[in-house]
């Protein structure tokens, strides 16, 4: 017979996951902005929210950690918070994991080994540089991550949804 | 005299740390005084992470964030190529008092980076920026800092970053490259690419002479080979009887004969000519290639896969051999065939020519468009093509992780995937191009077709001969080969020129870690090693050494304990010079490393790294790498001392055994011992040993301690480590946490104080007692054992 895993099977009590929901956990606002919280009765000035699995869940598991990077907690799900808690959580998110989305490619042009792109974000045309464009494009259903020279992250929010002229320009450098 | 040219014009670049001067004006125009101003920085979002162009400065007054736009002006320039100026509008001026700001932090996100102004513990968010913006708000938040606390501004010791700009026309370029590619033209790499042939010029000379012979024998063929047949021997039209027919006929035959044949020996003395020098070509440019590589330093390595590497001296080599033993001979040999046809042809029969010249736009439109399609179907191929390969590579490296988990099925469900991806892009190639040539072949066939009548009327009406039209329709035909070649071309041009760059990007680049001009040598080198405040990070932002001091004596030991991941193994990169610390020095002697000269540091300095490499080759090659001219005597000696040569004994070819890439299998332990007695042969007066002795068992360990003990004597060392155990002997302890130290002293001071140390010291030392093993410290510590 298949044993269930659970969390408790594979570590000990001692490393046993603090998840938080809103019954132990409620965030707020400090009044520079940045987002606070009260976990378990203790009041974090400030804390921190990462994804563990930011593409293939946005809204799942997030840990919260306050400003020295502690772990305090894990959400498992964003959805059981109530809507207005729900929308700081996406804020502080969408912040820290802020891509400037492409709208339309211009052109794509390939100049010994480095490609070359000019695309619209929104209104704002911007140009950028891929080396490596095998390893620079990442494709995670939909969407398409492009990385620049610099580090910079561009995305394309779904592919199929871009104009039919810049999915044709792109389509040859997807897997 | 005429007046001297400037060479590639562009703006001076502004001082570092400071704005352009057409910026300062307008920043003094929106009511910024910019007289005083003491460090600037460029941004490129606001405080919401849209674009525009911001600009941060200090002076001693307070902080000023100006948000606007920068456009380049297009005015007529004399040389298209030079960058044009920017104009700067300035919208908005935030300041903030000095006073009120503690001091600056940044923070990284995934593709942004936000600037921190700390106020009484409080944090308030000034400015967005992207990412790659990070390393130059990192020096503002530095120069800042330091201007707040001491009142003195720290300019960044490292390069201003780049901005990426070309310097020529201002568009985006290469990290490290003055010049975009464009401007970097193509030109200037096929130049390049030609002085490698510098030393060939009279074989060269030769084998362009035997092309164009060869193509004008190849021109000539049809003259006789059809027409002189048809229109003198078969027509007869001098009624000659059947024996002399006969006669004129196999005249005909051998002399097509020996021109086919001339053009034969011609086609095989070229092809012996270009193959003779075209691999010695090869061979300088892979060597120019290696070469340039040893010069680099670990930073580029750690940068490019190893593959990637590999790719540009076997593969871009070959590709340009390629380029330059098929492309270039057929494109000379094809061009004047072309010409020579052409002139043929309407020497003919202009009529038919202009037919047939009508027509060539049609043909030329299609296989553009064909080029355009196949180029976009080849490299969607080669793309999943790549993927396979990427995939079976990945499943050989990981075939013991694989068969433990009993994952065959699965990776071969995942490799099927791909390669069925593969299959399909394949197809939808071999499709397209079932599809289009035969469409292109139906038109060339079309356009003979329609010569062939034009032609068989003008026979008719005794304008033209039978043999002179049969033979146009062979030129006609000839001219397929040629066009079709010259089409595509272009990219095969674009394809060695592709390898050519990057053969000449590893050729042009320069090493992060370079020799002084003055660099100095030891006179006597005593070993005295002194860290002061040194600071490193591999990626900005993310500090790996904080503030490091630490001092070493001559002849001491220290060790350097901490967790994973807390820097210690950086700090011997540092000592060795494998990295340039971004601020703070180190110093043998009281000589900063990056004054001395780079062999003499690296021979006076022994590091056996955690990472063990063994070349391939005999375990005694391998022992006297440092070495070469060693003694057998010192490489037994060598290997006695690091507890090798009794395991090297037991091996079938003992020091002969050939060890690397596919040969003998030794274990971790093993081959770190060979790595101990390569670093011992070498006799430094610096001994780092960075977890040297991880992968041994206990008594092999304390084997090896008690040769290391001897071997200290007289040199510096500094031993790093997780197992406590091989400490006991240091003359003093580090404790590294986080890039800094938190704590120091010797061994048993370390377990009085009983802090981060004596954590550790006490979980070791239970799990070695539960599996039966003493821990070895000294009696000091009895106390604890006790507690």
């Amino acid at each position: 017979m298949k044993e269930n895993i659970t969390a408790n099977t594979i570590s000990p009590e001692s490393l046993k996951t603090e998840y938080v929901s809103p019954e132990n956990c409620v965030f707020g606002r400090n009044k520079n902005g940045f987002i606070s919280a009260t976990v378990n009765g203790k009041e974090y000035g400030r804390v921190i929210l990462t994804r563990a699995l930011p593409l293939a869940m946005p809204d799942d598991y997030i840990c919260i950690s306050d400003i020295d990077k502690n772990e305090i907690g894990i959400i498992e799900h964003t959805k059981v918070f109530p809507t207005e808690q729900q929308q700081l959580i996406n804020e502080e998110l969408g912040q820290r994991y802020y891509c400037p989305v492409i709208t339309k490619i211009e052109s794509i042009k390939e100049k010994m080994g480095h490609f070359y792109f000019d695309v619209m974000i929104g209104d704002f045309k911007k140009s950028f540089a891929v080396r490596d464009i095998s390893k620079s494009i990442r494709q995670h259903g939909d969407a398409i991550d492009l990385i620049d020279i610099d580090g910079n992250r561009f995305r394309i929010l779904d592919f199929e949804a871009i104009p039919s002229k810049s999915r044709r320009k792109l389509e040859p450098y997807l897997y | 005299m005429g007046k001297k040219k400037e060479k590639n014009p562009h703006p001076p670049k502004p001082e570092k740390g400071r704005f352009p001067k057409a910026l300062m004006v307008e920043l003094d125009k929106a009511g910024l005084d910019t007289k005083d101003l003491i460090f600037c920085c460029t941004g490129d979002m606001d405080n919401e992470a849209c674009y525009c162009s911001a600009w941060l400065s200090f002076d001693k007054k307070g902080l000023y964030i100006a948000l606007g736009e920068e456009e380049e002006i297009k005015t007529k320039r004399k040389n298209k190529r030079e960058r044009p100026e920017p104009k700067f509008t300035v919208n908005k001026i935030q300041s903030i008092p000095i006073d009120d700001i503690d001091s600056l932090e940044t923070e990284r996100y995934v593709s942004t980076g936000r600037l921190i102004m700390k106020k009484g513990g409080e944090q308030i968010s000034l400015i967005r920026f992207s990412v790659g913006k990070l390393a130059q708000f990192n020096n503002f938040t530095r120069a800042f800092n330091s201007f707040k606390d001491k009142g003195e501004a720290e300019l960044p010791s490292s390069p201003e970053p780049d901005e990426h700009k070309c310097k020529k026309c201002g568009k985006l370029c290469p990290p490290g490259k003055d010049f975009c590619p464009k401007c970097n033209k193509k030109s200037s790499t096929a130049l390049r690419l030609f002085k490698f042939f510098g030393g060939y010029i009279p074989q060269i000379i030769l084998i362009i002479a035997i092309m164009l012979a060869g193509s004008a024998v190849n021109v000539f063929i049809p003259q006789i080979s059809t027409r002189s047949l048809f229109d003198d021997v078969l027509a007869n039209p001098n009624g000659l009887a059947a024996a002399e027919l006969l006669k004129a006929l196999g005249v005909l035959v051998l002399s097509i004969f020996g021109v086919r044949l001339l053009n034969t020996l011609l086609t095989v003395i070229q092809q012996y000519v270009t193959a003779a020098i075209m691999p010695k070509v090869v061979y300088d440019i892979k060597v120019k290639i290696f070469n340039a590589m040893q010069r680099l330093s670990v930073n580029f390595y750690s940068s490019k896969q190893t593959g990637s590497l590999m790719e540009r001296v076997v593969r871009d080599a070959n590709n340009i051999y390629w380029f330059f033993i098929d492309g270039v001979p057929a494109l000379i040999i094809d061009t004047a065939t072309v010409i020579g046809v052409v002139a043929i042809m309407f020497a003919m029969s202009w009529k038919l020519s202009l037919i047939t010249i009508a027509a060539m736009p049609i043909l030329f439109v299609g296989l553009f468009f064909g080029d355009k399609v196949f180029r976009r179907l080849h490299h969607r191929s080669w793309l999943y093509g790549a993927r396979v390969s990427a995939m079976v590579s990945d499943n050989i490296n990981g075939q013991r992780v694989i068969k433990a988990f009993a994952k065959e099925d699965d990776e071969f469900e995942r490799f099927s995937k791909v390669s069925g991806d593969h299959t399909k892009a394949d197809l939808k190639l071999s499709l397209t191009e079932a599809t289009v040539f035969p469409i292109l072949e139906i038109f060339v066939m079309g356009l003979s077709t329609v010569v062939l009548g034009f032609g068989g009327v003008m026979v008719a009406r005794g304008e033209m001969t039978t043999g002179t039209l049969l033979s146009y329709i062979v030129y006609l035909e000839m001219l397929r080969g040629p066009f079709d070649f010259l089409s595509w071309i272009s990219n095969w041009w674009a394809r060695c020129a592709d390898s050519a760059q990057r053969v000449f990007e590893i050729c042009d680049a320069k090493p992060d870690i370079t020799e002084k001009e003055n660099a100095v040598s030891f006179d006597n080198l005593r070993g005295d090693i002194e860290i002061n405040e040194l600071e490193f990070e591999y990626e900005p932002a993310r500090p790996v050494i904080k503030k490091l001091s630490l001092n070493v004596k001559a002849g001491d030991m220290l060790g350097i304990v901490g967790k994973t991941g807390a820097g210690k193994t950086t700090i011997a990169n540092l000592i060795a010079r494998l990295y340039d610390a971004k601020e703070g020095n180190v110093k043998i002697d009281g000589i900063d490393v990056k004054d001395l000269k780079l062999a003499e540091l690296r021979r006076n300095i022994g590091l056996v790294s955690q990472d063990i490499y063994l070349f391939i080759g005999s375990i005694a090659d391998n022992i006297r790498y440092a070495k070469p001219d060693a003694t057998m005597d010192e490489v037994i000696a060598a290997a006695k001392a690091a507890s090798a040569h009794d395991f090297i004994m037991k091996l079938p070819d003992a020091y002969e055994t050939r060890v690397g890439a596919g040969g003998q299998k030794l274990s971790g332990g093993e081959r770190q011992r060979i790595s101990i007695a390569r670093t011992i042969i070498q006799n430094p007066k610096i001994l780092i040993l960075d977890e040297a002795t991880a992968a041994m068992d206990t008594e092999t360990e304390r084997n090896i301690q008690h040769s290391l003990t001897e071997l200290k004597e007289g040199r510096t060392t500094i031993a790093i480590a997780h197992r406590l155990s091989t400490l006991r002997d240091a003359d003093y302890l580090a404790v590294i946490e986080d890039g800094k130290i938190i704590e120091y002293g010797t061994f048993p001071e370390l377990i009085k104080q009983k802090g981060e140390f004596y954590k550790q010291y006490k979980i070791q030392s239970e799990a070695l007692k539960t599996i039966g093993i003493g821990t070895g410290i000294p009696a000091d510590s009895k106390e604890d054992e006790q507690e």
